[in-house]
C-alpha cells in the first residue's frame, strides 16, 4: 500500500532522514520505534509533504506521492494524526471532527463515521460543544485520532499517541486504538517512542536511529534483539 | 580604530572620485540630485543603523527627520539661529526622540514594532499641521549667507552632504567593528540566544535608535537648508521613511555600501522622472519606489550589495573549502560501538549549582515539578528523558529564559532565580541551544567574539578571550571562514567556543550531538571532556545515550515533570523506571 | 438653550455620529481582521485598498450612470455591492501574484525574517496605489453625493424644547448596511465549510493540511474578502466624506487599532473594535480641534499596542 523506498529528507540543507526504505501491506499494522531525534516525525512529514524529499521515493496505492500536492494527500485516504495532537483549538469537538471529514470520502460517510468515533470514544460525543482547547491531554489525543478517523482512510499514520500522557491515560489510549483496529482492520503506521507498547501487537516493526532503518523484522524478531535496548540506553 | 579607518579606503576612493565628478556639473538641478543622493545615502544608513543591524524594521525614521528639519528652520526664522548650530542640535532633539519612541516601543516585536512606528510620524504630522505650519521656507539671507549655510554655489551643498556621509560612515564602520555592532547583530540573530550571551538588549537597542535618531535628525536638518521650504507632509510623511528604507533594503541592509548603492541608484531615477513627468504624473517617485520594493522583495529580498557580495563568496568559497558541505553528509551511520565504560572520577566537594523545589507549569500542563538537585565543580551531570519530559524547560528556568513558579537557583550559595538571561550569564551560568542560531554570514571568530564581550573590558581582552575559546575547541584554524559555510560539528563546536567565551563556571549544552554521526559526536564529546577536565561544569540534554554513558558523571532522568532517577550512569541505565519510561513499562516484564 | 442643555446635544450628536461611522469603521476591520487574524499578515495597503473601494464607487457611478436610471438615493449603494466582485478579484490577484511569495505555509515557521519580508512587500504595495491613484485619478478631493447626505432625521426636542438631534440619513443608510455584512460574514464563518477550513488554517495550518484542506487556497481567499470587505467600508464612507488618493494612510492606523482592541481573530470583535474607534473619534472632537482627530486615533492605537501588548501576544505565544 504504502511504499517508502531509499528516502531521504530534511531541513534546508541537512538531511535528517536518510536512504529510509519502508513498506506497509494493506491491512497491516506496522510500528517505527526508535528513541528521540532519531527522525521518525520527520519521515511522517515527508509523508504528509510538510518536509521536502530530497532522495527517494514515496508510492502509495501505486501513485507517486511526491507528485502530489500536501493537501491532496488526505484526500488519497492518508490520514496523519500528529505528534502533538495539532487541533484546531479555537473550534468545537464537532468542527474539529468536521475538518477531519473534509476529504471526499469522509463527506460520503460523515454519518456513520461520527457513529462509530462516538461509539469508540464515548468522551467526545460528552464534548461536542467544547472548544478542543480546552480539552484535557488524553481527551485532545482521542480527538485526534477521532479526527483522523473521520476522514475514512486506508492508511492511519499516529505519531507518538502517548506523548505527554500519564501512565494509565496512555494505556487507555493504546487500548483504544488496538479496539479500532480490531472493528476496521484499518491499515495503521505507528510511531512511538515506548517500544514495547508499540511492537506488541504489531506485524513488523523499524528500529531508526539518527534518520536510519538499523533493524527490521516481525515484532517477535525484535522484540528479542537486545540491539534496541542499546539504541536506547546505550548499553 | 586604525583598523576601522583602514577599511575605510574604498569610501575615500568613492568620495574623491564622486566629488571630482560633481565639479564638472554645473546644471543646477543636476548639482542638486548629486547631492541628494548623498543626503538621502546618509537617511539609508540612519535606518540602517536601527533596522539593518537590529533587525527592527522601521517604518517611521522620519519622525527623526522631521523633527530635524522643523527644529533647524524654526530656530532660523523665530531666533535667528544659523543652521551650523543647529545641525548638531538637530541630532540632539533626534537621538532623544529617538530615547523616546524607543523606550516604550521596544517592547513590542516584529508587526506590532513596524506598525508602531508607522503611527509617530502620522502624529507629529497632524500635530504640525495643527499648530499652523503648513508650509514654512527658510528665510533668504542676503549678507553673511555663509553663516546660515546659503551658498549661491550648488557644489558646495554636495561637499557638505559628502562630508556628513563620510562622518555617518565612520560612525558606521567603528559600530560594525565593535561591540555595539556585535551586540546589534546577535539581537538581530536571536534576541534569546543573545540575552543569554549576556547582553543587555534593551539598552543595546536604545544606543541604537539614539544613534540612528542622531543622524537621521541632523539629515533632515541640511535638507530642510538644501530645499528651503519644508512642509509637515515633505518630511513626516509616509514617503520619506520608506524612502530610507528603500535605500536601504534596495542596496543591502546591515552594510555600509549598501544605503549608499541603493540612493545612487534610485535617487536620480525617481527625481529624473519626477522632473520630467512629475507636472502630470504628479506621484510618479512613489510608485517608483513602490515597484522597487516589490520587485526587490521578490527577486533579491536582502539587497544588491548582498546579492553579488554572495555570488563573489560562494566561488571564492568552492575553491576554499572544497571538503566542507559533503563532510557532514556522510557521516558515517552509528553502528552501535562497543560502549567504553569510564571510570568514576574524584570530584570537587565544591558545589557551584543547587536547585531546589523548582516548579513551572504551562496552563494545566505541570512542565517541571518541585525538581531538586545539586551539582559539584567540574561535574557532567546529563539529564534524560523521553520527548516532553521538561528537559528544555528545566534548561530554560535556570538560565532565565522562563520563570520558575516556585523553587530556588543558587549559583555559588547566591539565590539567582528571577533574573534576567544577561544577569545569569554575567553569573556564570552559559548555554548553547538545541536549534543552533550562529550569526551566518559572519566569521566564527566574530560569532565566538560576540560571546567574548560579556566580560572582557577591552576590544583587546575580547580578541584574547576569542583565540582561546577558538583553541579549545579545536577552531582555530577555520576562525576565518564565514559561519554559513562550515559543517555541522563545526558550528556545534562554534557555539560550543561562543559560549565558552563568556567565560562561564556552569555551561548548560541543550543536544549539542544532535545531527552528528557517531565519529563527529566523539570529536565534540573529546572537547567536553577536556572542557570538564579544566574546571566547568557541564551540564547537557543529550539524547543520544550511547555517546552520553561514555560522557557524563551522573544522570538525572526526568519524565513528566518529575525527576525519577538519579545517579551514576550504570546505575541509571538498569533502572527499571528509567527503562519504563523510554521503553514502555511492559518492556521490563518481557525482558 | 442653557449651557447643559448645549452639553447635551453635544454628547448626543457625537454619540450618533460616532455610532453610525463607527459601524463602518467596524466593517472596515472586520475585513483587515480576515487577512490579519487569519494569516497573520500585516498589510499596509489595507488603507489603500479602502481606498480603491471609494475610487470604484465613483467611477462605477460615473461610468455607468444609473443615477439616471435608479435615481441618485439608492445609486451608491448598488455601486457598493456591484463593484464587490471585482474588489475580490484584485485582492486574489495581489495575493496570488505578489503575498503569496513571501507568506502561506512555506514562511509559518520562519520567526522574523518571513514577516519582515511580507510588511515592505506590502508598503511597496501601498506606495504604489496611492501614488497610481493619484496620477490616474488626480490629487483633488472628490466626494458621492446623494440627496441622504445631506438630510436628517431629526429626533426631540428632548429635555424641554431646546435639545434637537440630528441623524443624517445617508450615514444611518451605511451603519444599517455595515452591521448587516458584519452579521453575514460572522453567520458564514461560524457555520459555513468554507469558514471552518478558515479558521481551521488560522488556527493551526500545518494540521489543516494533515486533514487535506489547501491552506494557501484558504488564505487567498480570507485575502480577497478581506479585501472585498474593506473596500466595501470604503465605498460606504463616500456618501459623508470626500475623499483623495491618499486617504489611506488615515485609515491603516485606525483599523489596526480597532483591530488589535477587539481582539485578533474574531470577526465581531473587530467590528466592535472599529466602533469604540469611531466613538473615541466622534468625542474628542468635542474637546480637541479636528486638526487633531487623527493624532488622536493615532496616540490611542499606540497606548493600546503598549500598554496591553500581551492582548496581542498571547495568541502568538499559543501557536509557536
Amino acid at each position: 500500500m504504502l511504499e517508502i523506498r531509499n528516502l531521504s529528507a530534511g531541513y534546508s540543507e541537512i538531511d535528517v532522514l536518510h536512504d529510509i526504505s519502508i513498506q506497509v501491506e494493506a491491512g497491516q499494522f506496522i510500528s517505527i520505534v526508535g528513541p528521540n531525534g532519531a527522525g521518525k516525525s520527520t519521515l511522517f512529514k515527508t509523508i504528509s509533504g510538510i518536509v521536502a524529499a530530497s532522495k527517494g521515493s514515496i508510492t502509495f496505492e501505486g501513485q507517486d506521492l511526491l507528485k502530489v500536492a500536501p493537501a491532496a494527500r488526505a484526500h488519497l485516504g492518508i490520514a496523519h494524526v500528529p505528534e502533538g495532537r495539532q487541533l484546531f483549538p479555537s473550534l468545537t469537538v464537532l468542527e474539529n471532527l468536521e475538518m477531519g471529514a473534509i476529504t471526499d470520502a469522509g463527506q460520503r460517510n460523515w454519518k456513520d463515521n461520527l457513529e462509530r468515533i462516538y461509539t469508540w470514544l464515548p468522551i467526545l460525543k460528552e464534548r461536542t460543544q467544547q472548544y478542543a482547547g480546552t480539552l484535557s491531554g488524553g481527551e485532545q489525543q482521542m480527538l485526534a485520532i477521532g479526527r483522523g478517523l473521520a476522514s475514512s482512510p486506508k492508511l492511519l499514520m499516529l505519531d507518538e499517541p502517548s506523548m505527554g500522557l500519564a501512565p494509565t491515560i496512555a494505556d487507555f489510549v493504546f487500548d483504544k486504538l488496538m479496539e479500532i483496529r480490531r472493528d476496521t482492520h484499518l491499515t495503521i503506521l505507528l510511531v512511538e517512542q515506548r517500544v514495547a507498547e508499540a511492537l506488541q501487537s504489531a506485524d513488523r516493526g523499524y528500529v531508526l536511529e539518527t534518520g536510519r532503518v538499523v533493524l527490521e523484522g516481525t515484532s517477535e524478531t525484535l522484540q528479542a534483539d537486545d540491539r534496541i535496548r542499546q539504541a536506547y540506553l546505550g548499553m | 580604530m586604525l583598523e576601522t579607518l583602514r577599511s575605510l579606503r574604498p569610501f575615500l576612493f568613492f568620495a574623491v572620485g564622486y566629488l571630482a565628478l560633481a565639479m564638472f556639473v554645473t546644471n543646477s538641478y543636476y548639482q542638486l540630485i548629486m547631492t541628494l543622493v548623498l543626503v538621502w545615502a546618509t537617511f539609508g544608513l540612519s535606518w540602517n543603523m536601527l533596522s539593518g543591524y537590529t533587525g527592527l524594521v522601521s517604518f517611521g525614521h522620519a519622525s527623526f527627520f522631521g523633527l530635524g528639519a522643523f527644529a533647524t528652520v524654526l530656530a532660523q526664522v523665530h531666533l535667528g539661529i544659523s543652521p551650523w548650530i543647529m545641525l548638531p542640535v538637530a541630532a540632539g532633539i533626534g537621538a532623544l526622540a529617538g530615547v523616546l519612541i524607543g523606550l516604550p516601543t521596544f517592547r513590542l516585536r516584529g508587526h506590532y514594532f513596524a506598525l508602531s512606528m508607522l503611527a509617530y510620524p502620522l502624529t507629529l504630522l497632524y500635530i504640525f499641521q495643527w499648530l499652523g505650519y503648513p508650509e514654512i521656507s527658510v528665510p533668504r539671507v542676503e549678507e553673511g549667507a555663509a553663516y546660515y549655510m546659503q551658498f549661491s554655489e550648488g557644489r558646495v551643498y554636495t561637499v557638505l552632504a559628502m562630508i556628513l556621509l563620510g562622518i555617518v560612515v565612520l560612525v558606521t564602520r567603528h559600530v560594525e567593528r565593535t561591540r555595539f555592532g556585535m551586540s546589534l547583530i546577535a539581537i538581530k540573530q536571536n534576541e534569546s540566544a543573545a540575552e543569554a550571551a549576556g547582553i543587555n538588549t534593551l539598552a543595546w537597542k536604545l544606543r541604537s535608535i539614539a544613534v540612528s535618531g542622531a543622524i537621521a535628525g541632523a539629515v533632515g536638518s541640511f535638507y530642510a537648508v538644501l530645499i528651503l521650504v519644508i512642509t509637515p507632509l515633505s518630511v513626516f510623511g509616509m514617503l520619506v521613511s520608506a524612502q530610507a528604507l528603500t535605500v536601504a533594503m534596495f542596496g543591502g541592509v546591515a552594510s555600509v555600501w549598501g544605503p549608499i548603492i541603493g540612493a545612487a541608484f534610485l535617487i536620480p531615477v525617481a527625481e529624473t522622472l519626477h522632473a520630467e513627468l512629475g507636472s502630470f504624473l504628479p506621484g510618479i517617485q512613489g510608485v517608483v519606489y513602490g515597484l522597487a520594493i516589490i520587485g526587490l522583495i521578490i527577486l533579491a529580498p536582502e539587497g544588491i550589495y548582498w546579492k553579488i557580495r554572495d555570488h563573489l563568496q560562494k566561488r571564492k568559497g568552492k575553491d576554499a573549502l572544497p571538503t566542507a558541505v559533503q563532510e557532514s553528509a556522510a557521516a558515517e551511520p552509528s553502528a552501535p560501538v562497543t560502549p567504553v565504560e569510564r571510570p568514576a572520577r574524584e570530584l570537587s566537594e565544591e558545589i557551584v549549582l543547587k536547585v531546589q523545589d523548582i516548579s513551572k507549569s504551562f496552563g494545566g500542563l505541570k512542565a517541571v515539578q518541585n525538581v531538586s538537585f545539586q551539582v559539584n565543580k567540574g561535574m557532567i551531570l546529563g539529564i534524560i528523558g523521553p520527548n516532553g519530559a521538561g528537559k528544555t524547560t528545566l534548561f530554560n528556568l535556570l538560565n532565565g529564559f522562563q520563570m520558575p513558579d516556585g523553587g530556588h537557583v543558587l549559583v555559588n550559595g547566591e539565590d539567582l532565580v528571577r533574573r534576567k538571561p544577561y544577569e545569569l550569564c554575567r553569573a556564570g551560568v552559559g548555554r548553547t541551544f538545541q536549534i543552533m542560531r550562529p550569526f551566518k554570514r559572519m566569521s566564527v571568530h566574530d560569532n565566538v567574539k560576540v560571546g567574548a564581550y560579556v566580560h572582557a573590558a577591552s576590544e583587546d581582552e575580547a580578541e584574547q578571550i576569542t583565540r582561546e575559546a577558538l583553541e579549545l575547541v579545536n577552531l582555530q584554524d577555520i576562525s576565518q571562514h564565514i559561519a554559513g559555510s562550515i559543517t555541522t560539528k563545526d558550528l556545534r563546536l562554534m557555539e560550543l567556543a561562543r559560549a565558552l567565551a563568556g567565560q562561564p563556571e556552569i555551561l548548560l549544552l541543550d543536544e549539542t550531538l544532535a545531527g552528528l554521526g557517531s565519529e563527529e559526536s566523539q570529536d565534540v564529546v573529546n572537547v567536553i571532556r577536556k572542557l570538564a577536565e579544566t574546571g566547568k561544569t557541564i551540564i547537557i540534554i543529550e539524547h543520544t545515550m550511547q555517546a552520553m554513558v561514555q560522557l557524563v558523571d551522573r544522570f538525572l532522568v526526568l519524565d513528566h515533570g518529575e525527576l525519577i532517577v538519579e545517579g551514576p550512569p550504570q546505575e541509571v541505565i538498569h533502572n527499571e523506571k528509567v527503562i519504563e519510561a523510554y521503553l514502555g513499562k511492559k518492556w521490563s516484564a518481557h525482558a | 438653550m442653557t449651557e447643559t442643555q448645549i452639553l447635551i446635544e453635544t454628547v448626543l450628536q457625537a454619540l450618533a455620529a460616532g455610532l453610525f461611522v463607527g459601524a463602518i469603521y467596524g466593517l472596515m476591520c472586520a475585513g483587515l481582521s480576515l487577512i490579519f487574524g487569519i494569516m497573520r499578515v500585516i498589510n499596509f495597503a489595507q488603507g489603500d485598498f479602502m481606498m480603491l473601494g471609494m475610487y470604484a464607487v465613483y467611477f462605477f457611478l460615473i461610468v455607468f450612470g444609473i443615477q439616471a436610471l435608479v435615481g441618485n438615493t439608492v445609486s451608491p449603494y448598488i455601486a457598493v455591492v456591484a463593484m464587490a466582485p471585482l474588489l475580490y478579484l484584485f485582492g486574489w490577484a495581489i495575493h496570488r501574484f505578489l503575498i503569496s511569495q513571501v507568506t502561506g505555509i512555506r514562511t509559518t515557521g520562519m520567526e522574523a525574517e518571513g514577516h519582515y519580508a511580507q510588511l515592505v512587500l506590502t508598503l511597496g504595495i501601498a506606495l504604489v496605489m496611492h501614488n497610481g491613484a493619484m496620477i490616474l485619478f488626480g490629487p483633488e478631493l472628490v466626494s458621492v453625493d446623494t440627496p441622504l447626505s445631506s438630510s436628517a432625521w431629526v429626533l426631540g426636542p428632548l429635555w424641554g424644547d431646546g435639545v434637537l438631534l440630528f441623524l443624517n440619513k445617508a450615514r444611518i443608510v451605511s451603519a444599517v448596511i455595515s452591521a448587516a455584512v458584519v452579521v453575514g460574514l460572522w453567520y458564514v464563518l461560524k457555520t459555513s465549510r468554507l469558514g471552518k477550513s478558515l479558521r481551521a488554517a488560522a488556527d493551526n495550518p500545518q494540521a489543516s493540511i494533515y486533514v487535506g484542506n489547501d491552506v494557501d487556497r484558504s488564505y487567498r481567499t480570507a485575502f480577497a474578502l478581506g479585501t472585498m470587505i474593506t473596500a466595501m467600508a470604503g465605498g460606504l464612507l463616500t456618501t459623508n466624506y470626500p475623499f483623495h488618493p491618499f486617504v489611506g494612510l488615515e485609515y491603516v492606523v485606525l483599523m489596526y487599532a480597532g483591530v488589535v482592541l477587539g481582539g485578533i481573530g474574531s470577526v465581531i470583535g473587530a467590528f466592535w473594535g472599529g466602533m469604540t474607534i469611531g466613538l473615541i473619534q466622534q468625542f474628542s472632537t468635542i474637546i480637541l480641534p479636528t486638526q487633531l482627530q487623527n493624532a488622536t486615533i493615532f496616540v490611542i492605537f499606540l497606548l493600546i499596542v503598549i500598554l496591553r501588548p500581551q492582548g496581542f501576544f498571547g495568541r502568538s505565544v499559543e501557536r509557536t
